[in-house]
């Protein structure tokens, strides 16, 4: 993977740099917000090879801990109104509560590479895990989605319709996210009671897949329903909330 | 005229913590990181740490030393130390200023 990521870079800039930095990678456990670091570092070399450097460098874009924390809170935000939008106002707020989880679903994508950097170097297995399986289920929730727009409930792609696309990435979504409580549990990278917080509501969501399929506890399946979203959305927004803090706390030179 | 730190837009911040990392003496990229992580407890990119020193070096404030073992370990140059010194003596008379005012107005 480290030579992958260093012939990312432009021919001058490896001739000058690529043995150290190759080194260097294959000296430390490379997590998501690594990568993301050296995708953005690549580009920047290329920019910077073909001119823009100045006006790039003054626009600032980066991935930020601080966007990731953002995208968190917005990401919980969105998706508890969305999916009580689409679920509770009936099919007139169908496309609205479809939208707002379509757009939760990207910002999660955001939070995880931006969260992730937070997860130190140590469980790089538990961490890519935790970053990977919900960043696939919300790419899967995402096209499944549009699918459900634009072709309704026909089976579209390998005979899955697009609820049933959405409902996978969902399942993907909700596992890899207690994957990712866990990791930020066993880090202590971010709040724990956070990341409970998050691993109950992600669990609880894959109970109440089960209970769907299997058409058990029927009568409770509302109530359930709405403590996982609850529980869910929280998880994030309180992740998101306290890497925004920790965040602040570091740029004002206070202990996190 | 001596490169100053702003300069650098949004990479400013990383090479000042990289230029007070060297001013313990030499160290390779992996020593900055760790340095820079431990000092400050925020994670420092390897995309980010390499896009600050191509600039720092391109500027003449650190320059590169044999590589030992395929890591190659950097050290500040006179102008470097200069450039921080400055730095640090702006961002201090900053933080002096913010103080007193923050000072003032909980009085």
């Amino acid at each position: 993977m480290t030579g992958w990521l260093v012939r990312l870079y432009p021919a001058g800039w490896r001739a000058r740099y690529g043995d150290e930095f190759e080194a260097l990678l294959s000296e430390r456990r490379l997590g998501p917000f690594d990568v993301a670091d050296v995708v953005l570092g690549a580009l920047d070399a290329r920019l910077r090879r073909g001119g823009v450097a100045t006006a790039h460098d003054r626009k600032g874009f980066t991935m930020s801990l601080r966007l990731g924390g953002a995208a968190a809170m917005v990401g919980g935000l969105l998706w508890f109104v969305g999916l009580g939008t689409a679920s509770v106002l009936g099919d007139g707020w169908a496309i609205p509560g479809m939208t707002m989880l379509l757009l939760a679903s990207i910002a999660f994508l955001i939070g995880l590479v931006g969260l992730s950097a937070f997860q130190a170097r140590r469980e790089p297995a538990i961490v890519w895990a935790g970053f990977a399986l919900p960043a696939v289920g919300a790419v899967a929730s995402i096209v499944g989605i549009v699918l459900m727009a634009t072709a309704g409930d026909e089976p579209v792609l390998a005979g899955f319709s697009g609820w049933a696309i959405w409902s996978l990435g969902l399942f993907g979504l909700m596992i890899g996210s207690i994957l990712f409580a866990i990791a930020t549990w066993r880090t202590a990278a971010l709040s724990r009671p956070a990341a409970a917080l998050l691993g109950v509501g992600s669990t609880l969501c894959v109970g109440v897949a089960g209970f769907s399929i299997t058409g058990g506890f029927a009568p409770l399946e509302g109530l359930f329903i709405g403590l996982f979203a609850l529980t869910f959305s929280a998880g994030w927004i309180a992740l998101g909330w306290d890497a925004v803090r920790r965040d602040r706390l570091a740029l004002a030179g206070g202990s996190i | 005229m001596t490169p100053t730190i702003p300069e650098l837009g949004r990479f400013a911040e990383p090479a000042l913590l990289i230029l007070v990392s060297l001013t313990e003496g030499p160290r390779h990229g992996y020593a900055i990181m760790t340095d820079v992580e431990s000092a400050t407890g925020r994670p420092m990119g390897p995309g980010t740490l390499y896009a600050a020193l191509a600039r720092l070096e391109e500027r003449g404030l650190i320059e590169a030393l044999p590589a030992e073992d395929r890591r190659r370990p950097y050290r500040l140059t006179a102008v470097g130390e200069a450039s921080l010194a400055d730095q640090l003596e702006h961002l201090a008379e900053f933080a002096a200023l913010g103080l007193r005012r923050l000072g003032a107005a909980a009085r």
